[in-house]
């Protein structure tokens, strides 16, 4: 049992409660139940929306039991509690991953630095955590402090997990609570692994303008020896770096990078490439182009020494979570590991780094000049098709992305590579259907005939957002003139072509909304050019300003954004965010037209990720994959209760209006999400100027999409000034056919005051000392 | 004879773990006959309606025939309205497949034209993983109306499901035969 006077003073310690940079706010370093009422109040208006994978109960020896309708399992669990359970089980996943991650970064960067060494994210970044500053109470000053930080979540996971086990939690209200705090611990963890391998690594902070390098499979220079790093956690990709300048061979050598580590060690070292998202692994391992894969964490191919076996890549795995079964070679002599590498072909586990880079290089210079990297030509591909009569379509029945792989692999048996290219812009990459081809054809590997060999340009990872950035459109924002800023993360389980991300963060940055990316999404974005040959990152300016584009970096920089949203509470509304994660996330529900959007969602994480982005007020959209993860949060709509206080009369106001509308939804179409992601920007906060610039882009992208006005339009306007003068006169016949009626405009409306909640209502007006 | 159930679908994503499948409708006068006697039945269109083709036609002009036999009325999902504007036709919803099946759960809910909660919901054209799921919520969570997946592909959570059909011209007569026999 955690509280009392034990922990308050323990608490204080942690965060050194004597460091008077602002007052301590009511929630420092919150344990499970302590933003329970703010949980509750989301809840209420953002009803939990379940769509069951699975009807079963299979996790305790009770069952299995059937959970179908209104049946209950033997320890009482209905349908709803055991699917918000399942929830939390993967939204913990997600929070270990990342927490995990964190650890091992900052232990990594203590031993190398020592403990002592400074967060120090250069002259525009003054906030330096505002996740940690908010949800602990402590303003970091060193690793250690980051360690604090990560210990906090280690020990609240402790908590949330147990309340998983059979015969503990049973309401799935209190399930979804728990997952929100899952979420935000998440996100303490992420922003502590960036914030460490910034300072650690001397990654880009503080500058807006970081290097383009060079995304796609054909940027990947094969006449060179090869090493391809996977997964998320860098410092062993980064150990390559060095060990490539150390023994100048940095540019005899290519480092190329898939999924999120191929983010990092581009801000750790530009002439690193990037292959390209995690959809993209296994079609790349299998083409043998890679002479050493180095695995490290998360998001890696579990059958990884299968595919190396087959192509003849030597194999190192670097991380404790990963270890495939392989020998722990970390304290033979290098010279020994080589030998097993290059000369018995096996596949090593090496944990420490150093080591591990020199392993690395020396085995790949020595196996690239006897490997053959030849891909398949489209009449090698032609006979390995042979077989196919594109008749028993076994292959598109497995696809879970809902292919017609049959009809590509029977056009490129009779030559025709072209559909086997567009399918490969489409592949999640998964193999399930070489697995159920009947013929046993390597549908992937036919794929090398038809891929363009594609090489395009990708802004690295810039880290925080600047404070001076923040102070520039903290006000457009809050007043809505900026119309929104909007997070594309997560992974690529894209459901049509990968390049749709382009597309949408093409047609919201043209609407001056502040886009920004990260992980996969970031890297599936350079995948488009235009007319004249250039992606998003060559066209738009990376500032964090509206029309403009901004690569923040892997999944952990997903933080920075979150971390934008609460500067702007912070710095630009001069609230404080010392402990007061309350104030903040009503801020941000309220005032900040802030959305996620992850369109190809696939990972645990990606779902942490979204549902601590919740618990902030960030409303997320999710392409159609999303909805397997069987929970959103849903709105009634017109139909909700929308009442809120207004902070400068007290007084509860019935807005009649529902923004934002949603806080999870998933959408089917690239169209659709587009539409929903500019209404989930609406706040009640916007100004008339600013609500009417939001309703211009709403109402322009529903004529492009349905061709008509939005059937909803009505729940947006307020009164006739928040009307678009372009559409006025339309918009006004069209109101006044629908019998629509003026709604009150708030100033500062907040949901504090709606609930039981420790945070006064004046505290939503009250102003930091300016400094 | 028990009626045949639907627990694995053409597509393996969609594969039952449960232990209440839809029941297999193979006969379009039975489909018509279940549509029939509906009180105050809704159609659901996603967009693979506009997109895929039942012979010359497209599914949504089949579907769009289902729903004028009855006055059905259609909730056109994503980018669905494009099409009936293109058509000169209204939707009487507008909703997106999540925010619908949000409604269609609520007993209270006054339906798409406020003349009280659907008793019967036609799928059609929704991307078939992301149907599944609405069809899920629908068979735990709404016990107050039943669900008919007018799809080739077949879904084992809704009530009622056309079987898995795999031959382009099976599925037109099925489609055929259905708009004939609701006459």
């Amino acid at each position: 049992m955690t509280g009392g006077k034990l922990k308050d003073e323990s608490v204080r310690t942690i965060i050194r409660a004597e460091d008077d940079w602002e007052p301590i706010g009511p929630t420092p370093m919150p344990s499970v139940t302590d933003l329970r009422n703010w949980d509750l109040r989301l809840l209420d208006t953002y009803e939990p929306f379940y769509a069951p994978f699975c009807d079963l109960c299979c996790l305790c020896t009770y069952g299995k039991c059937d959970l179908t309708a209104d049946r209950k399992g033997a320890c009482g669990l209905n349908m709803a509690s055991q699917q918000a359970r399942m929830i939390l089980l993967k939204c913990l996943m997600g929070t270990a991953a990342h927490g995990a991650h964190a650890r091992h970064m900052i232990d990594f960067l203590i031993e190398k630095h020592g403990p002592e060494h400074p967060i120090d994210l250069g002259g525009q970044v003054n906030v330096e955590s505002p996740i940690i500053r908010t949800v602990l109470g402590l303003k970091p000053r060193t690793l250690a402090d980051l360690r604090k930080a990560v210990e906090y979540v280690e020990g609240e996971v402790i908590h949330l997990l147990s309340a998983t086990h059979t015969g503990q939690e049973g309401d799935h209200r209190d399930f979804e609570s728990k997952a929100f705090h899952a979420g935000m611990i998440d996100h303490v963890a992420l922003e502590a692994a960036d914030i460490a391998q910034i300072v650690g690594f001397g990654y880009p902070t503080s500058v807006a303008d970081t290097p383009l390098v060079e995304i796609g499979w054909g940027a990947i220079d094969k006449t060179k020896p090869v090493i391809v790093v996977i997964g998320h956690n860098a410092i062993t990709s980064n150990a390559i770096v060095d060990y490539l300048k150390e023994k100048g061979l940095y540019d005899q050598v290519e480092v190329a990078g898939i999924c999120c580590t191929a983010l990092d060690v581009t801000r750790y070292a530009s002439f690193a490439k990037v292959v390209g998202p995690l959809s993209q692994q296994r079609f790349f391992l299998k083409t043998g182009i890679a002479d050493v894969i180095v695995t490290d964490e998360q998001c890696v191919l579990t059958d990884i020494p299968e595919l190396a076996k087959q192509t003849g890549s030597a194999l190192i795995a670097c991380s404790d979570k990963i270890c495939y079964g392989l020998p722990n070679c970390s304290e033979e002599e290098t010279e020994a590991v080589l030998a097993r590498v290059l000369e018995q072909g096996e596949g090593v586990l090496l944990l420490e780094p150093k080591k591990a880079a020199e392993v690395a290089v020396k085995a790949a210079l020595a196996l690239a000049p006897r490997r053959d990297k030849s891909l398949l030509t489209a009449e090698e591909a032609a006979k390995l098709a042979a077989k196919c009569r594109g008749a028993c379509e076994m292959c598109n029945q497995v696809c879970p992305n809902l292919l017609t792989v049959s009809a590509a692999v029977n056009a490129m048996r009779q030559g025709d590579a072209g559909p086997i290219g567009a399918l490969f812009l489409r592949c999640i990459g998964c193999g399930a259907c070489e697995q159920a081809c009947p013929h046993h054809i390597p549908v992937q590997r036919l794929m090398q005939a038809g891929a363009v060999q594609e090489k395009y340009k990708l802004r690295s990872g810039r880290g925080p957002i600047h404070d001076v950035e923040i102070r520039k459109v903290g006000s457009p924002i809050v007043l809505g003139t900026i119309p929104g800023v909007v997070l594309f993360a997560g992974c690529s389980n894209f459901p049509e072509d990968i390049d749709d991300v382009a597309w949408l963060a093409e047609e919201l940055a043209r609407r001056k909304y502040i886009v920004t990316l990260s992980g996969c999404s970031a890297m599936a974005a350079a995948m488009h050019k235009d007319a004249e040959g250039k992606t998003i990152y060559e066209k738009y300016t990376p500032e964090f300003d509206a029309g403009c584009i901004v690569n923040v970096g892997s999944c952990v920089a997903n933080a920075h954004v979150v971390g934008a949203a609460i500067k702007i509470a912070n710095i630009f509304a001069c609230l404080p965010n010392r402990a007061n994660f309350e104030l903040m996330a009503d801020y941000i529900l309220n005032r900040v037209g802030a959305c996620g959007v992850v369109w190809g969602p696939y990972s645990q994480k990606a779902l942490t990720i979204g549902t601590g982005a919740v618990r902030w007020g960030i409303p997320v959209v999710l392409g159609p994959h999303g909805s397997k993860y069987s929970r959103l949060f849903m709105s009634k709509k017109e139909h909700g209760d929308w009442r809120v206080m207004d902070g400068r009369t007290q007084q509860l106001v019935d807005t009649a209006e529902p923004t934002p509308e949603h806080m999870m939804i998933a959408v089917e179409s690239k169209e659709r999400a587009l539409m929903t992601i500019i209404k989930q920007c609406f706040r009640r906060n916007d100004t008339p100027p600013g609500r009417a610039i939001k309703l211009n882009s709403y109402i322009s992208v529903a004529k492009q999409v349905l061709n008509s006005l939005p059937d909803d339009l009505q729940n947006f306007v307020r009164t006739e000034r928040d009307i678009p003068i372009v559409y006025k006169r339309e918009v006004l016949a069209y109101l006044k056919e629908v019998g629509w009626q003026p709604k009150p405009t708030l100033s500062l409306p907040t949901v504090i005051g709606t609930y039981q909640t420790r945070v006064p209502i004046e505290a939503t007006i009250k102003e930091l000392p300016k400094k | 004879m028990a009626a045949e159930v639907l627990t694995t679908p053409y597509y393996r994503v969609n594969v039952l773990t449960g232990t209440r499948a839809a029941r297999v409708v193979d006969d379009p006068a039975e489909a018509a006959k279940i549509i029939a006697g509906a009180k105050n039945p809704l159609y659901v269109l996603g967009p693979d309606a506009v997109r895929l083709s039942a012979g010359d036609k497209l599914l949504i002009d089949y579907a769009l025939d289902i729903a004028a036999s009855r006055d059905i009325p259609i909730c056109a999902t994503a980018h669905v309205k494009r099409k009936l504007v293109e058509y000169g036709k209204k939707a009487d919803s507008t909703y997106d497949i999540i925010e619908i099946v949000h409604f269609l759960k609520m007993p209270e809910w006054k339906g798409v034209r406020g003349q009280g909660q659907h008793d019967l919901v036609l799928f059609s054209g929704v991307r078939c993983d992301l149907a599944e799921r609405g069809l899920s919520t629908l068979k735990h969570f709404a016990p107050h109306l039943r669900t008919f997946a007018i799809c080739r592909r077949g879904h084992p959570n809704a009530d009622y499901t056309v079987p898995v059909t795999a031959r382009g011209d099976r599925w037109i007569e099925y489609l055929q035969g259905l708009v004939a026999a609701l006459g």
